[in-house]
C-alpha cells in the first residue's frame, strides 16, 4: 500500500478527536472517507498532511515513517493537500498560488509542465492567472486549490470536501476532474459529505463516525447495508 | 503666503525627510505585516545604529560606509536572536509590542548612560555639502538617504513579488499551516526576515547619524510618525512604506512653511485619520 494509516489517535488537547483509525490507500486508487459533520474526517486528513501530530499509532507513506518527517517535508514525500474550505492565499494571484504549489525543489524543476497541465485541466484559470485568488468564484477557487496541489507533483492527493459550498453544476465537473486525475495514475484520498458522488467514483470507502472507523469495503457493498444507505443517502 | 521658492524648498526637504521616514518604516512594516510582530524596538536599534556610527566615526575615524557594513551584519544577527526569543516564548502580536517597548526603554537608558543625554552631532567635512539647483538647495547626504530608501524599498518589493522566497513569505503571512504543507520552512524564513528588518533599522541608523542631531529620547519622537507611515503604506508593503513616508514628509514640510513649524507634529496623525476616514482606492 502507498499510504498506511495504522491505529492513529489525534486530538486538540482534550480527548482525541479520532482514535484507532486505520486507512489504506493503494497506488492509483480513489479511497473515500464519508461521515457526518464533526466525525473527524478533516482531523484524519490534516494529520496525514503534516498539519497535526498524532499521539499514537503510525502513518507510513511509500514505506517512509511520517512521524520522522518534519511538517514542511511531508510534501516532498509526495503528499499534497487540498484543504477544507480551499484555503488559498487570497491576496496573491492565481499564478502565485500555483507557484507556492511547486515550491519544493523537485516540483520547481517541472514548473512549466505543471502550469501547462493546470491550465489544460482548468482553462478558465489561464485567463485569470493575474487575478487575486480571493476575488474568484467558489468553483474557480476550488480549481486553484486542486491545481496548486497538482503543481507539487504528488503521488497522493488529499481532498477535503472539494464539493463544499459549490453550485451543483460545478460539483459534477469537480468529480469528473478528480476521476481524470486518478486515471493519470494518482492515488486519491477523498473526504466528502456528498456521499452519493464520493461513493460513485471510489474504489474503496471507509465510514467514519465519532472518531472511529465503523465500516469499510467496496462502495456497492457499503451502500447495500440499509443502515448506511439510510444515514447517508436518506434512502 | 510664503514665496514660491520657499514652497519649492520645503517640498524638496519634505521628500527627502520622507525618504528617511520610509527607511525607518520599512523594517517595521515588514515585521508587522509578514511576521505579525509589532517591533517598537525597531526605533531604538535604529538610534543605536546612529550612535554607533557617530561613535566609530568620531572616536576611531571609521568611515560611515564601513560602520554601516558592520552594523548591518551585527543587527542582522541581533534580529535573528530576537526572533528566536519570540519563537521560544510563542509571543503574540500584542505581547511583542510590550516586550519591544521594554527593549526600547532599555536601549534609551543605555544610550543615555554611555553617551549622556547631550545632543550629538556627527561632524564631517562633507556633511553639509549641497547641490544647488537654481535657487534651491539639495543636501547631498539627505539625497543619498532618499536614494538608498528607494533602492531598498524597490528591491524588497521585487524580492517579495518575484522570488520563491518572497512569495513564500507572503504565503506564510496569509496562511502559515498551508504554506508549510507546501514545503515552506516557515521557521527559517521568519528568522531571515527578522534579521533583515533589524538590518534595515541599521541602515536607517547610519543615515540618521549623518543628517540628524542625536539624543537618546529621539526614539520616541519617531514612533508616532513612523507608525502612521506604516499604516498608510499598508502593512508588509515596502513601496507603500516609502510612499507613505514621502507623503507625511511633504505634508509636514509644507505645514511648517505655510502655517507654523509647531503644527508639524499634528500632521502625520491628521493625514492618517483623513485617509482612514475617506479610504481612497490606493489605501
Ligand atoms: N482546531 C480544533 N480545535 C479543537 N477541536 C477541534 C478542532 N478542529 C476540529 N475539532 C474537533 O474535532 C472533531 C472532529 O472535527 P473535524 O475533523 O473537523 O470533523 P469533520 O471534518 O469530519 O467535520 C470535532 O468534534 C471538532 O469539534
Ligand atoms: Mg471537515
Amino acid at each position: 500500500m502507498l499510504l498506511e494509516v495504522r491505529d492513529i489517535a489525534v486530538g486538540y488537547g482534550g480527548a482525541p478527536a479520532i482514535s484507532d483509525v486505520s486507512v489504506d490507500v493503494g497506488e492509483a486508487e480513489i479511497v473515500s472517507v464519508i461521515g457526518p459533520n464533526g466525525a473527524g474526517k478533516s482531523t484524519l486528513i490534516n494529520a496525514i498532511a503534516g498539519l497535526l501530530r498524532w499521539q499514537s499509532g503510525a502513518i507510513h507513506f511509500g514505506g517512509v515513517d511520517l512521524s520522522a518527517v518534519a511538517p514542511h517535508k511531508v510534501c516532498s514525500e509526495g503528499i499534497a493537500l487540498v484543504p477544507e474550505g480551499r484555503r488559498l492565499f487570497p491576496g496573491m494571484s492565481v499564478e502565485d498560488n500555483l507557484d507556492i504549489g511547486c515550491y519544493r525543489r523537485e516540483a520547481r524543476r517541472l514548473r512549466a509542465r505543471g502550469f501547462e497541465r493546470a491550465y489544460t485541466l482548468f482553462p478558465v484559470l489561464a485567463e485569470r492567472r493575474q487575478q487575486l485568488a480571493g476575488t474568484l468564484s467558489g468553483g474557480q477557487q476550488q480549481m486553484v486549490a486542486i491545481a496548486r496541489a497538482l503543481m507539487s507533483q504528488p503521488r497522493l492527493l488529499l481532498l477535503d470536501e472539494p464539493s463544499l459550498g459549490l453550485a451543483p453544476s460545478i460539483v459534477g465537473e469537480m468529480f469528473r476532474v478528480i476521476q481524470m486525475i486518478q486515471q493519470e495514475g494518482m492515488a486519491i484520498l477523498l473526504v466528502e459529505q456528498n456521499v452519493g458522488q464520493a461513493m460513485e467514483i471510489a474504489d474503496r470507502a471507509y465510514v467514519l463516525e465519532e472518531g472511529h472507523i465503523v465500516a469499510t469495503g467496496k462502495p456497492q457493498v457499503l451502500l447495500a447495508q440499509s443502515r448506511i444507505r439510510e444515514a447517508y443517502l436518506g434512502l | 503666503m510664503p514665496s514660491l521658492s520657499l514652497l519649492e524648498q520645503s517640498l524638496i526637504t519634505g521628500v527627502l525627510t520622507g525618504g528617511l521616514y520610509g527607511l525607518l518604516a520599512l523594517g517595521l512594516s515588514m515585521s508587522w505585516g509578514l511576521l505579525r510582530l509589532v517591533n517598537l524596538g525597531h526605533f531604538a536599534i535604529a538610534l543605536l545604529g546612529a550612535y554607533i556610527t557617530w561613535w566609530l566615526g568620531t572616536a576611531y575615524g571609521v568611515a560611515p560606509w564601513l560602520a554601516g557594513a558592520i552594523i548591518v551584519v551585527a543587527f542582522f544577527i541581533y534580529g535573528v536572536a530576537l526572533h528566536w526569543v519570540f519563537m521560544r516564548f510563542a509571543v503574540t502580536e500584542m505581547a511583542s509590542m510590550l516586550i519591544t517597548f521594554a527593549l526600547a526603554v532599555i536601549v534609551e537608558s543605555t544610550l543615555q548612560f554611555i553617551w549622556t543625554a547631550d545632543f550629538r552631532r556627527y561632524e564631517t567635512p562633507w556633511g553639509s555639502e549641497s547641490w544647488i539647483v537654481g535657487s534651491l538647495y539639495v543636501p547631498k547626504l539627505n539625497l543619498m538617504a532618499f536614494l538608498v530608501a528607494c533602492l531598498l524599498a524597490g528591491g524588497t518589493w521585487a524580492w517579495l513579488r518575484y522570488t520563491y522566497v518572497g512569495r513564500a513569505l507572503r504565503a506564510c503571512a496569509e496562511d502559515a499551516p498551508i504554506a508549510i504543507a507546501y514545503g515552506i520552512n516557515h521557521r527559517r524564513l521568519s528568522f531571515i526576515l527578522s534579521g533583515l528588518c533589524a538590518a534595515y533599522a541599521g541602515v536607517a541608523g547610519v543615515f540618521i547619524a549623518l543628517v540628524a542631531t542625536l539624543a537618546p529620547s529621539q526614539i520616541w519622537s519617531w514612533v508616532g510618525v513612523v507608525f502612521a507611515v506604516v499604516i498608510i503604506g499598508r502593512l508588509g508593503n515596502p513601496v507603500g512604506a516609502l510612499a507613505g513616508g514621502i507623503l507625511i514628509g511633504v505634508c509636514e514640510a509644507l505645514t511648517m512653511a505655510v502655517i507654523n513649524p509647531s503644527w508639524a507634529a499634528l500632521v502625520s496623525f491628521s493625514v492618517l485619520i483623513a485617509l482612514l476616514l475617506f479610504k481612497p482606492r490606493w489605501v
